[in-house]
């Protein structure tokens, strides 16, 4: 595998759901010994993938795909239920609003603790406190507790920062929509700049025009991975099957 | 297609240390960073700051003094110089191992919480924060260590073996944050556990010989469970030792010693593999 390399293979996520997990130390102990409902839910299911390095791959599907977990596992946020996910090299993500940050710390102490995430030492995150600053746009309120940020300000300093540590991949799941215009074609700019180096860029979003910029697509559908391609055909294949479905609920796009 | 160094290639290279290698390296980073902020945050608006620290625990030593000294009249063993035959002097030398201990059980669970958020957003080795915690833990009480053997040293009561403080403090950190490791994933899941441990806590402070001395509860009246717990409860070798190096001033009993490590070393493994395997669900709790 190569710095940047993501492969997943034959990766399939359970969650519990909620209803059947005892929330309290009595049930669980009330528990012991019944029998285990298997009332699971599984996310995604056998999903073999590779992203080489160097390659800008977007995931369409219907909400509750699995996108986002998808994106998680990569990330190394959750663990797989069977399979085994890898990514090889500095991973930069982006998956909601304050990606890593911690409300009571202010911006700048948020960058270094972003920062020690990613593998900065304190030096290397100070050489890079100047840029990311100035990319972020938020000036003086570096210096304030991040709680008191607007939803924009924490994209912006998120953004800023998940950019600028030069990583080898990146995972954004379409928060660049919350920015204004200006925002969003800076960070266009910036991540146009990070793929001429060479970092794999991976982007989840339902915006078909941002998904046929990208190398490659993959449809998620029900926790399945439906198909991996063109960008054109995959898109094609997907509206194809939201025509369907809203066509058998009697309701017509124009 | 082949990707580029990035341009921060260099400076990496530049700037770390070559013996760690950068998953270590970032590692310490983490811990730091975690021990930094809660010592920052521990006293953080407060105008006297550190100040609390050494006040707190001169505090309860006071209290338990004027209690079990004054009103009880409990009489304190004779040191080795008695110079410092003072019922407080002794609490304070017990009393530094238990708060050092507490404050790790009780730490580790709001230091994991308060990193749960965080790490459904971005991956980092959860028991960092623990580490760091209890790092900023041990700073304090060193501190209050310190405090200790200055008025110690104030009734000339001094000798070197009060270097064994430091390791009676490590043995207890060791104790301490494996059982905080243990509790906090399981308060992860279910909160319960943060206030049986509070009582658990309680009630183990009286069975650990720190208002009273050993002796006392090995006598007929106790019930024998009792003393048999009370025979091979670690807390009260660490406390022991404690005792031997500030207040006796004599050199650990080595056996007493090597059963207290043993005791450290099992209980913060078992702590450790029970949180590395546990810790990764952690970003699925709701």
């Amino acid at each position: 595998m190569n710095i940047g390399d993501i492969r997943v293979e034959g990766v399939s996520k359970r969650f519990r759901l909620e209803r059947n997990r005892p929330s309290s130390l009595k049930e669980a102990v009330l528990r012991i010994g019944r029998e285990r409902n298997s009332d699971d839910f599984w996310v995604l299911k056998d999903v073999n993938l590779k992203i080489p390095a160097g390659s800008f791959f977007g995931f369409i599907g219907h909400n509750g795909s699995g996108k986002s977990t998808l994106l998680r596992l990569i990330a190394g946020i959750y663990r797989p239920t069977m399979g085994s996910v890898q990514a090889k090299g500095r991973l930069s993500a982006l998956l909601e609003l304050g990606t890593g940050f911690h409300p009571d710390l202010t911006g700048r102490e948020n960058v270094y603790l972003n920062g020690s995430m990613l593998g900065l030492s304190r030096r290397q995150t100070t050489m890079l406190m100047d840029d990311i600053v100035e990319f972020s746009g938020i000036g003086d309120f570096v210096d304030e507790p991040v709680k008191i940020y607007s939803s924009g300000m924490y994209l912006r300093l998120g953004f800023a920062i998940s950019v600028n540590v030069a990583p080898d991949i990146l995972l954004l799941d379409e928060v660049i929509a919350v920015g204004d215009e200006e925002f969003q074609r800076k960070c266009w700019q910036h991540m146009d700049k990070l793929r001429s180096k060479g970092t794999t860029i991976v982007l989840v979003s339902h915006s078909t025009g941002l998904m046929s910029q990208c190398h490659r697509v993959g449809w998620l559908d029900h926790g399945k991975l439906m198909q991996v391609g063109d960008p054109e055909e995959v898109i094609a294949a997907y509206l194809h099957k939201v025509d369907n479905t809203t066509n058998t609920l009697g309701i017509h796009s124009s | 297609m082949k990707p580029q160094p990035s341009p921060y290639d260099k400076t990496v290279r530049l700037s770390t240390a070559p013996f760690l290698s950068p998953a270590v390296r970032k590692y310490c980073t983490l811990v730091y960073h975690f021990a930094e902020r809660e010592s920052k945050s521990r006293y953080k608006r407060s105008v006297l700051g550190w100040f609390w620290s050494v006040f707190n625990p001169l505090v309860s030593v006071g209290v338990y003094w004027f209690v079990f000294g004054l009103v009880y009249r409990a009489v304190p063993p004779a040191t080795n110089n008695g110079n410092a035959e003072s019922f407080g002097l002794y609490l304070f030398s017990g009393l530094v191992i238990w708060s050092l201990f507490t404050g790790l059980v009780n730490g580790s669970m709001i230091w994991l919480s308060s990193v749960s958020d965080l790490r459904k957003k971005i991956y980092f080795p959860t028991e960092t924060a623990l580490l760091g915690g209890a790092a900023s833990n041990m700073v304090q009480s060193v501190l209050e260590g310190a405090v200790l053997l200055i008025i110690m040293a104030s009734f000339s009561n001094i000798s070197w073996t009060m270097l064994f403080l430091l390791l009676a403090m490590v043995l207890a950190l060791g104790f301490g944050l494996g059982l905080g490791f243990i509790a906090s994933v399981f308060n992860a899941r279910y909160r319960d556990v943060s206030y049986l441990v509070g009582i658990v806590l309680n009630v183990a402070f009286f069975l650990v010989p720190i208002v009273y001395t050993p002796d006392l509860l090995q006598r007929e009246s106790i019930p024998e469970i009792v003393r048999v717990f009370a025979a091979w409860n670690p807390l009260a070798l660490f406390v022991e030792i404690s005792r031997d190096a500030t207040y006796f001033l004599q050199v650990p009993d080595w056996s007493r010693l090597l059963v207290a490590s043993v005791w450290s070393i099992t209980v913060f493994s078992v702590g450790w593999v029970i949180f590395r395997n546990q810790s990764m669900s952690i970003s699925e709790e709701p």
